[in-house]
């Protein structure tokens, strides 16, 4: 079992970003939801040394599109 | 999904043995949360410590200045909330509200999870490493998220 512990930052807006874990690991490209907001990815790093089944990931992403209610 | 299984993809119990765990979910209870409810209230002391199985939530300050509100962070799968306060004892450092619907929680009542952690020794070790790395890696997406 390997858990990916994702901080992502968005670039270019004011929407705070989120710390999520993943079964897997982001992917520049892949598009992503939070809430009621899209997001592409576009930069992946790690972002310290991975510990036991834990690796820690910083994802820049950008808002892409935001869904309406 | 055996809530042992969910747990184990919690950070916070990151090194634990099954038996550990398994003691560990014995003191858990589910919280389902609709959309717009909060968690904790910031200045309001708290009890508990949470953990987000699904959902999202997104954690708010009040800048006491002005009174409005900022979102700092949103927090999914796997995030520990409630850990300042387990630590220090302090009141709610912000306040959470979900904005997914459903977003559950397991529910830890801290004094139950502290007698555990002085109990066992190795469980105390552990989760106590755990949260320092937790609030480290919420410092750094905070650095990265102001120097953007």
């Amino acid at each position: 079992m390997t858990v990916y512990k994702v901080s992502y930052v968005v670039t270019g807006s004011e929407h705070p970003g989120a710390i999520v874990n993943l079964d897997h690991a982001p992917a520049v490209g892949e598009h992503i939801t939070l809430g009621d907001h899209k997001f592409e990815v576009i930069e992946v790093l790690n972002l310290v040394p991975p510990r036991g089944d834990f690796h820690y990931i910083h994802a820049t992403i950008k808002l892409v599109a935001t869904f309406q209610d | 999904m055996e809530l042992t299984n969910i747990l184990r993809k919690a950070e916070l119990f990151n090194g634990l043995s099954e038996d550990e765990l398994q003691h560990v979910a014995s003191l858990c209870g589910e919280r389902r949360l609709a959309r717009g409810e909060i968690l904790t209230t910031q200045g309001v002391r708290g009890d508990e410590l949470f953990i987000v199985t699904e959902g999202l939530v997104e954690v708010l300050i009040t800048e006491s200045q002005n009174d409005s509100h900022k979102i700092i962070v949103n927090l999914g799968k796997g995030q520990l909330i409630g850990e300042m306060s387990l630590v220090d004892k302090g009141p709610r450092s912000a306040t959470v509200r979900a904005i997914i619907e459903p977003t559950l929680v397991q529910v830890i009542q801290r004094d139950q999870f502290e007698a555990l952690c002085e109990q066992n020794t190795h469980v105390g070790y552990i989760v106590m490493r755990n949260i320092a790395t937790d609030l480290s890696f919420k410092l750094r997406h905070r650095n990265l998220s102001e120097g953007k």
